[in-house]
């Protein structure tokens, strides 16, 4: 078996995100793969534009939700910029699902706390699903997302949605001086915002997905709040080629990222080497 | 071990008939820069007493560059091509000790889940015809990596020189016998007193560190400052990786043949370079050479290690007599193995 040639899937829907983020709802071609393809959340892909390359995100769309996947992306380099030119009905490529994944099933029967900067929401987004459509398996689920101004928060319409949704605290805030003149939200940082909200540690688990710097910041906050280093769960988005464990990119240590990770525990990050 | 005799100008008939089977015959070339696919068997190089060739020979298991797929673009549709593998054997004669391991030594990291079909299909297809090796200089260190110049490991077949124009075969695996079968006319009975007599007299060059000392301190010493300024002459030029025998990183990228058509490329990278880990953020977790050269070192005496059970390094000191700043691996890993003495 080729493992470096992609199925093709086609775009059925793109959702305009932010000035320069794009969602793609995504269908495999081939009708018996559409019907056998499974994957977890956390998982990820090789996402290709025939003639410009790869490009890796998550799965943004929630396992729970058959028959398509989604992935957003913001435009970057080369690919994403050949992604943004695409148009409804085009083809595109894709290889996987690759990756280990959040521990969605550990997780049932406790307070799940959401943390996201960013278009960091993506893969957190792919478990905030999971667990909204498996609601009554799951306690509490609080969903903190910031981003640095109105304009780049990603997802809007799903914010609401959560927002409306009984038994789920939604929190959004815009980075100071990103709010507009019809901002209701909240105005600060992600890290005093979840300090302010203060989810509580006991029988949680927090997911945290965003810029280096925000989740260098939120960290401390949530051990504050008394959460354990095996309870904070996040991803590592290290530049990746293959996907597969072989092309020697995402090491950090003898780590390959792409199939050790990319989900790890902030318990098993420290102590990986500080190279990521 | 089954040992036979065969003369210099049998194994040139042998090579001869070998081409015209079709097996791709590769051998060092004259005037030892790499390894080529030899048509005239007058051109086979036996080197057991000169320097080795600039770049070993994994390319031919593991191409420079190499399509994985083509793709034709068809309204909005894609015809994606595979093309298929060319049968017969690849033979490696000639392979030094610190050449032959290498395919199986590569074959880990291609193989620990998903199966490189473009890396096994030529893996599966390789015989080794290997040779004990009488060369030694300052940049040798295959003893220290646990690789005897005398050894067969690795090998299916493999040669001693006795004298300048006989070698002692021997036939070290199935895999090797088979292949010799229909050849057994060019060999003779094999006297291994005489080539134990050969193999006693090859000295390998001194250890020059302790590998698992060196692993076991990088384990612990990640943010030491030896590794301060221990890239701070390195060029970042990536020659080491590309003349490694064992260095296996690579890249993924398309290229347009036409205004429809392209193919999906693997072509080799290397941890030296600045762009290998930068991040489209334009964060870089790898941001200079000091930490490029850190993760070169680690890689293959601590990480390959950990994960595969296996030094990613035979020794063979192409990466130090190529480089244009005369960084020396050995002596690298000799001052880290010095510092861990100290403690």
């Amino acid at each position: 078996m080729n493992i470096y040639k992609p199925e093709l899937m086609e775009v059925i829907e793109i959702i305009d995100e932010t000035a320069d983020t794009k969602t793609f709802k995504l269908r495999f071609k081939d009708p018996e793969i559409a019907k056998s393809f499974d994957f977890k959340a956390g998982q990820f892909g090789e996402y290709s534009v025939f003639g410009e390359g790869e490009s890796t995100f998550c799965i943004a769309s929630a396992p729970t939700r058959k028959d398509y996947i989604e992935c957003s992306f913001k435009q970057v380099g080369k690919v994403t910029t050949a992604l943004r030119r695409i148009s409804i009905g085009d083809t595109i490529g894709f290889r996987g699902p690759y990756g280990n994944n959040f521990p969605v099933e550990e997780m049932k029967g406790k307070n799940v706390v959401f943390i996201a900067g960013g278009i960091g929401l993506a893969p957190v987004r792919c478990v905030i699903w999971n667990v909204l459509d498996l609601r009554d398996q799951f306690k509490d689920v609080t969903i903190v997302y910031g981003a640095r101004s109105v304009a780049d928060l990603v997802y809007k319409r799903e914010l609401e949605e959560w927002k409306n949704m009984p038994g789920v605290k939604t929190v959004v805030t815009v980075d100071p001086g990103g709010e507009d003149e019809n901002w209701k939200g909240e105005i600060g940082f992600v890290p005093a915002i979840v300090e302010k909200t203060a989810p509580k540690a006991e029988n949680s688990v927090a997911i945290i997905c965003g810029p280096p710097v925000m989740i260098k910041y939120t960290l401390p906050v949530l051990n504050k709040l008394g959460f354990k280093d095996e309870n904070i769960i996040t991803t590592l988005e290290n530049r990746m080629k293959c996907g597969l464990g072989k092309c020697g990119r995402c090491n950090v240590g003898n780590v390959y990222v792409c199939k050790d990770g990319p989900v790890f525990t902030y318990d098993q990050m420290k102590k990986l080497p500080a190279e990521y | 071990m089954e040992e036979k005799i065969i003369s210099y100008s049998n194994l040139v008939s042998l090579t001869g008939d070998l081409i015209k089977t079709g097996c791709m015959v590769i051998c060092e070339d004259k005037n030892g820069t790499g390894w080529k696919r030899i048509e005239n068997p007058d051109e086979i190089k036996i080197n057991h007493k000169e320097i080795p060739s600039n770049i070993s020979y994994k390319e031919f298991v593991f191409p420079k560059t190499e399509p994985v797929f083509y793709f034709k673009s068809k309204k909005e549709d894609y015809d994606l091509i595979e093309k298929n593998a060319q049968p017969g054997k690849i033979v490696f004669l000639g392979a030094k000790p610190c050449d032959s391991r290498s395919v199986e030594i590569m074959s880990k990291v291609f193989n620990w889940d998903y199966k490189d079909e473009f890396f096994n299909e030529k893996a599966e297809r390789t015989i080794v015809i290997g040779t004990a090796c009488n060369y030694k200089d300052e940049f040798c260190f295959c003893t220290t990596v646990n690789i005897d110049p005398a050894s067969e490991k690795g090998s299916d077949l493999f040669l001693i020189p006795l004298d300048e124009n006989t070698y002692a075969l021997k036939i070290v695996t199935g895999k090797g016998k088979e292949f010799i079968q229909p050849y057994l006319k060019y060999l003779s009975d094999g006297n291994p007193a005489k080539s134990q007599e050969a193999l006693a007299k090859i000295k390998g060059p001194d250890k020059k560190f302790e590998p698992s000392k060196v692993r076991e301190w990088i384990g612990n010493n990640f943010e030491h400052k030896l590794f301060d300024n221990i890239g701070s002459t390195c060029v970042g030029c990536g020659q080491c990786a590309f003349a490694c025998p064992v260095c296996h990183c690579f890249d993924i990228v398309d290229e347009e043949c036409s205004y429809e058509c392209g193919r999906r490329m693997k072509n080799w990278d290397a941890c030296q370079f600045g762009l290998f880990t930068l991040h489209s953020s334009g964060h870089n977790p790898r941001e200079n050479q000091n930490k490029r050269y850190r993760q070169r070192i680690a890689h293959k005496f601590k990480y390959y290690t950990d994960k595969f059970d296996e030094i990613l390094c035979t020794g063979c000191g192409r990466c130090s007599r190529g480089c244009p700043v005369q960084i020396d691996i050995a002596q690298v890993a000799g001052e880290i193995n010095l510092v861990a003495n100290q403690v």
